[in-house]
């Protein structure tokens, strides 16, 4: 499935980008992560619980930022999987500077796989959008306890 | 598959059930009816270490009638909510919606607490109860409180029940004999989840004039949601075709569905209109035509 | 993990004292506890109504209840409709009408008709029709179960 959107935060495009590249904030904002290791520059692996009710899954996954262009866009390379299903997904991650503020617009595609993805299907793309609006109210956050 | 194993308790009081959830808290997961959550363990989507059956609490499974409102106890099936005298009477659209649950068998241990806790954003009852002015009464080890719907649907499967708290019983005043109403539903088969669900209610004033109208949709975003510009294009209008055609529209206009394997946004967003429109036409020929 | 919990159930007007772990579902407790392999086990999701039966008089999903929540209960399944020796008019009407080929839907629909017959004995084609899609039927395209079930009406009213 596609995901796209875009959100806009109040800072500098430098300040979005570092706060974006920096891994303890990631950590706080992805979704369930419990724990998030840099192996080499931009590789990570991480380990997710999320779920929704009584739905709840361990995702063990590796997240990679490809082709930096600092401080413009990159792309963003990830897999988990667990109990549940698995999740695969690639986006391309642009920020520009509209005046004060910061736009980072994002692109991609996810396939989600397994169990969650039969069963769940109904309601995979809006629990997906739904996550991303999470981790973008989370850097929202993360970037007021910089300020 | 087969479900995990758990740990098994059957309360026989609200207060026993209640300390139950406290005490197990996050690895407690209720069991009505069942036929949402089973599903789920048998597939091992869901694994809740402590099952605590509500079934035996037979204090919550009641339809009464106070003054112009219908009580109803969570553990009501949706078989007897379907087949009652007084809620085919007093709320003849939640009877409606009951029936397009499932199968029979489904309804016969379904129950509307159930249905509701579990907020599937296609399910018939929450669609039904959304369009209602419908007040659920929960309650927790912190004592008892009423919540509304808007305040009560969070979103995919959420609800603001607190962890250890309980939805004992639902208030939906009795709809006035001249409203129209309706609940129409499109799914692939019979008894499948709904693609586009819509309740719609006409309260009606003198010289066929629409004071108000009620217009939920479910299957259409994370939670039911009412279309408050139809809505307000209605109300204190007399209704015609016209009018309907292009309620459906703005009802339409205001989603933004998702794309499954079942419908595509734009499809689903198409429908909702048409449904829509189907629904508030049925609605306005029982105000005209008798039920 | 959990222990065993003694239930008593009645199936089919014969009492059973059993123990079961709390995990175990109601369809398997029947087949395998019991010995009772008329009611079957499909989809494990309530859909394909194979493992429909009787409880306390009124169908259910036996794959969406556990064991232990029929302590108590009065069940009847499959091999509980026939009678005195004889097959019930339903059982007749299927297999003069062809009402089945692979037989696994079939507990589920005798036990369906059964229970609509008793709410309904004069239906129409329709209200059957409405009725059977409660189980799921990949073999006869429906026409002969609807068939079996409205000559199964006529035949208990009678005629």
């Amino acid at each position: 499935m596609k995901i796209e959107g875009k959100h806009k935060f109040q800072a500098s495009q430098k300040q979005i980008w570092d706060l974006f590249m920096d891994q303890r904030h990631l950590e706080k904002a992805l979704p369930g992560c419990e724990k998030m290791e840099e192996r080499e520059p931009g590789k990570y692996d991480v380990l997710l619980k999320i779920g929704i009710a009584a739905v709840k899954g361990t995702y063990r996954g590796k997240m990679e930022v490809v082709d930096p262009e600092p401080p413009k866009r990159y792309r963003l390379i990830g897999e988990g999987s667990g109990s549940p299903g698995f999740v695969k997904g690639e986006a391309v991650i642009e920020l520009s500077q509209q005046d004060q503020d910061t736009i980072v617009s994002y692109q991609g595609e996810m396939q989600v796989g397994g169990l969650i993805a039969g069963i769940g299907q109904r309601m995979i793309g809006g629990i997906a959008r739904m996550m991303v609006g999470q981790f973008f109210k989370k850097m929202e956050k993360e970037l007021k306890s910089q300020q | 598959m087969k479900p995990g194993a758990f740990e098994y308790f059957a309360p026989s009081t609200v207060a026993e059930a209640i300390n139950l959830l406290d005490r197990y808290g996050d690895e407690a997961k209720i069991i009505a009816g069942g036929q949402s959550l089973v599903p789920m363990m048998n597939f091992r989507l869901a694994r809740p270490e402590v099952l605590i059956d509500i079934n035996r609490i037979k204090e919550l499974d009641y339809i009464r009638e106070k003054g112009d409102e219908l009580l109803i106890g969570a553990l009501t099936r949706e078989r007897d909510l379907e087949s009652s005298p007084l809620v085919q009477e007093r709320c003849p659209i939640l009877a409606k919606a009951v029936s397009f649950i499932g199968h029979f068998p489904i309804r016969t241990r379904g129950t509307i607490g159930g249905s509701l806790v579990h907020a599937d954003p296609s399910a018939e009852i929450p669609t039904a109860i959304l369009g209602l002015d419908a007040r659920m009464k929960v309650v927790g080890p912190s004592g008892e409180r009423t919540l509304e719907p808007e305040e009560f649907f969070l979103s995919y499967l959420t609800t603001s029940l607190e962890p250890s708290e309980i939805l004992v019983e639902v208030k939906i005043p009795a709809l006035p004999k001249k409203a129209g109403w309706s609940f129409v539903e499109l799914s692939r088969r019979q008894g499948d989840f709904a693609i586009v669900g819509v309740a719609s209610v006409l309260f009606m004033g003198q010289g066929g004039v629409c004071k108000e109208a009620r217009i939920s949709l479910g299957g259409i975003a994370s939670t039911p949601i009412r279309a408050g510009e139809a809505e307000e294009l209605l109300a204190g209008q007399i209704l015609n075709e016209a009018l309907i055609e292009k309620a459906g529209q703005k009802a339409a206009e205001a989603t933004d569905p998702d794309s499954d394997y079942h419908a595509s946004a734009e499809y689903r967003r198409d429908m909702a209109r048409v449904f829509v429109q189907r629904g508030l036409k049925e609605a306005w020929n029982r105000v005209k035509g008798g039920q | 993990m959990a222990e065993q919990r003694r239930i008593m159930v009645k199936v089919n007007g014969v009492g059973y004292e059993r123990e079961v772990e709390p995990r175990r579902l109601l369809v398997d407790f029947l087949r395998d506890d019991l010995e009772l392999i008329g009611t079957h086990v499909g989809c494990e999701h309530g859909f394909c109504g194979a493992c429909t039966i009787l409880l306390n008089g009124r169908s259910i999903r036996s794959c969406l209840m556990f064991a232990v929540q029929a302590d108590g209960a009065e069940i009847m399944t499959v091999e509980g409709i026939a009678g005195d020796g004889k097959l019930h008019p339903l059982q007749e009407a299927f297999q003069e009408h062809h009402g089945l080929q692979c037989g696994f839907c079939t507990p589920g629909m005798l036990m369906t008709s059964y229970e609509f017959l008793k709410e309904n004995p004069d239906p129409t084609a329709e209200e059957v029709r409405m009725a059977m899609s409660a189980v799921l039927c990949r073999c006869t395209g429906y026409k002969q179960v609807i068939d079996s079930v409205m000559a199964a009406a006529a035949k208990m009213r009678g005629k």
